[in-house]
């Protein structure tokens, strides 16, 4: 009996040790090329804390040694039109997802939910959209805008993305699932097709509106040919492409402290909704295919 | 007509709104770029009609069929080498060991800057005087290392920062398709004997396809779009020597630096048909509603 039980806890202390060492191998990998994926944007954030004259320092400062506080992030302010940028960043990706989401689900609704001569082929033209990249319509885009005489003004942003093919199609497939009954009991009560929409149809799409608005906002946020091509006052001027003329002159050194602290508070609000809404914000990607 | 039947005419109302907006913003500007790829047109004066001329002109083009060159160049290095990187992550964080979570978010870390702001970061990083040419500097004994100006260098450089950033994203999307698997399957192959190895590429491996085919084509039609990362990170918006010049820059180049929209328009439409080819193969083989919904 002895030799059976110190049979039996050799075997549960090699199991034991196996998963260690497993483990340990498994955590060293990952940990490995986690770091070396996580290094780029960490130097990033450190850099924004550097004095310009350690941003190239070798060996590199980990940690800066002349820790600057926030004065790279003031210098940005002073040095480009940054709060500009923003706000225009801002202001066309709050426009875009309220748009891309409200018309959206009204027309993801309206295909899901009536059957009206002509519903297929429409839906067809829809999905046909998707398969279209932007940088196919950038040059007709930019004569169609001119015609319609919105260059350099919001309009000419922010009116080609205003509603997207796929927030059609993704509320389409989400208003599927509601139930008929509800809608018809509505009715009976005497709601107009409308009010059902907005009142019971609506707020049962909320998760996948979530999702969508979600990588509307990133997709806009991100967004950069568009408004490098259409954007030429400087008024005008987002984000992405403030930075890239700030870092692309030609006859200087970019001042690259305030370049990372002008990309870090760039980065901010895409962290901020990956650290609140972390479901919506992977599940948006996934379903869409899209990364911003 | 009945009540119930003419209710479902208000559907009408409802997909109309979208249905005028693509009309404006999507068929019109289709037909008109089908339409200026056949003419001259410097956007001062009115169109005019050349026909084929624009699409020959490309034959000889040399601008155009370097970038045929890049873009081939670009889309094989930024879809075979992040297909499998991203397919080790996603079955490596598949595994359970400490600390899991903390690491899959310091990997995931590289798709939350915008590609602009991912180029800038690098630029940095790349910069002769840089972090990664004093690194790597001494160890191939050649100081300082200029990453972005060597023409072999530059364009790898392109593809290993698109990978970097895109590789976690690609790596959500295995994961999900791995986690989609019933854990019955890879449980009844073990049982039959298979080790870890065997049970992956016989049974997680096949059932892993329609994720494979989604990732393949997504990534395929992205990288024919590779734009961003040439424009901001290499010198003079794709260079040295035109080395990271893609299609989309050549557009944007024809079309916004020399205004001759009519060569823009037609790359444009050659570009379409590059991308249209790649999304009848997804189209093919995987069934639109593959992914969740749920």
């Amino acid at each position: 009996m002895a030799s059976i039980k110190a049979y039996e806890s050799d075997w549960a202390f090699e199991a034991r040790l196996r998963r260690r060492i497993r483990n340990l191998i498994l955590v060293s990998v990952a940990l490995l090329i986690s770091l070396l994926f996580f290094f780029p944007v960490y130097l990033m954030f450190s850099s924004s804390f550097k004095a310009e004259g350690e941003i190239f320092a070798i060996p590199m400062h980990w940690i800066p040694h002349e820790f600057q506080g926030f004065r790279q992030y003031e210098f940005a302010f002073e040095e480009t039109r940054i709060e500009r940028w923003y706000v225009n960043s801002l202001l066309i990706a709050a426009v875009q997802t309220i748009a891309t989401v409200f018309f959206g689900a009204l027309a993801g609704y309206g295909f899901a939910k009536y059957r009206f001569p002509g519903r297929n082929i429409l839906f067809l033209f829809i999905l046909s959209i998707m398969t279209v990249p932007f940088q196919i319509l950038v040059i007709p885009m930019f004569v169609l805008v001119n015609q319609l005489g919105w260059h350099n003004s919001y309009e000419g942003i922010i009116m080609p993305g205003l509603i997207s093919a796929f927030g059609v199609f993704m509320m389409r497939q989400f208003a599927y699932n509601i139930p008929d009954e509800l809608l018809d009991a509505a009715r009976i009560d005497g709601a107009s097709e409308f009010s059902i929409f907005w009142r019971i149809a609506l707020p049962m799409l909320k998760p996948a509106a979530a999702s969508l608005a979600i990588i509307t906002f990133l997709f806009s946020w991100n967004n950069f040919l568009w408004p490098l091509v259409i954007a030429q006052n400087r008024d005008l001027v987002t984000l992405p492409v403030g930075l890239t003329y700030f870092s692309q002159s030609l006859d200087r050194e970019p001042l690259w402290a305030v370049a990372m602290a002008v990309s870090t508070m760039a980065t901010i609000p895409v962290i901020l909704l990956f650290v609140f809404f972390q479901r919506y914000f992977i599940e948006g990607m996934m379903v869409s295919g899209i990364k911003g | 007509m009945g009540l119930v039947q003419r209710r479902q005419y208000n559907g009408l109302l409802f997909v109309a709104p979208a249905v005028i907006f693509f009309l404006i913003f999507f068929f019109y500007p289709i037909i008109i770029g089908f339409g200026l790829s056949l003419t001259d047109f410097t956007l001062l004066k009115p169109p005019v009609w050349v026909g084929l001329q624009n699409y020959q002109d490309l034959l000889n083009d040399r601008l155009f069929l370097k970038s045929l060159n890049v873009t081939i160049g670009f889309v094989l290095g930024s879809t075979v080498p992040v297909w499998f990187i991203s397919l080790a992550m996603a079955v490596l964080f598949f595994q359970r060991f400490p600390g899991r979570e903390l690491m899959k978010v310091l990997f995931f870390t590289p798709l939350l800057p915008s590609v602009v702001v991912v180029s800038v970061i690098w630029k940095l990083l790349l910069h002769p005087s840089g972090i990664l040419s004093s690194v790597i500097g001494p160890i191939v004994g050649q100081m300082p290392i200029k990453w972005l100006f060597d023409l072999q260098l530059s364009p790898i450089m392109s593809v290993v920062v698109h990978d970097w950033h895109i590789a976690p994203f690609y790596m959500i999307i295995w994961l999900s398709g791995l986690t989609a698997i019933p854990p019955e399957l890879r449980d009844a192959a073990r049982v039959d004997g298979a080790n870890a190895l065997q049970s992956f590429l016989r049974v997680e491996l096949p059932l892993l396809k329609p994720t494979a085919v989604f990732v393949a084509a997504i990534s395929t039609i992205r990288a024919f779009q590779g734009f961003s990362i040439q424009f901001v990170m290499s010198p003079s918006q794709g260079g040295p020597l035109d080395v990271n010049t893609t299609l989309g820059i050549v557009i944007w180049k024809y079309g916004f630096q020399f205004f001759r929209m009519g060569d823009a328009a037609a790359i444009s439409v050659v570009l379409f048909a590059f991308i249209l080819i790649f999304t009848l193969f997804q189209l093919r083989l995987g069934r639109s509603d593959d992914f969740s919904l749920s």
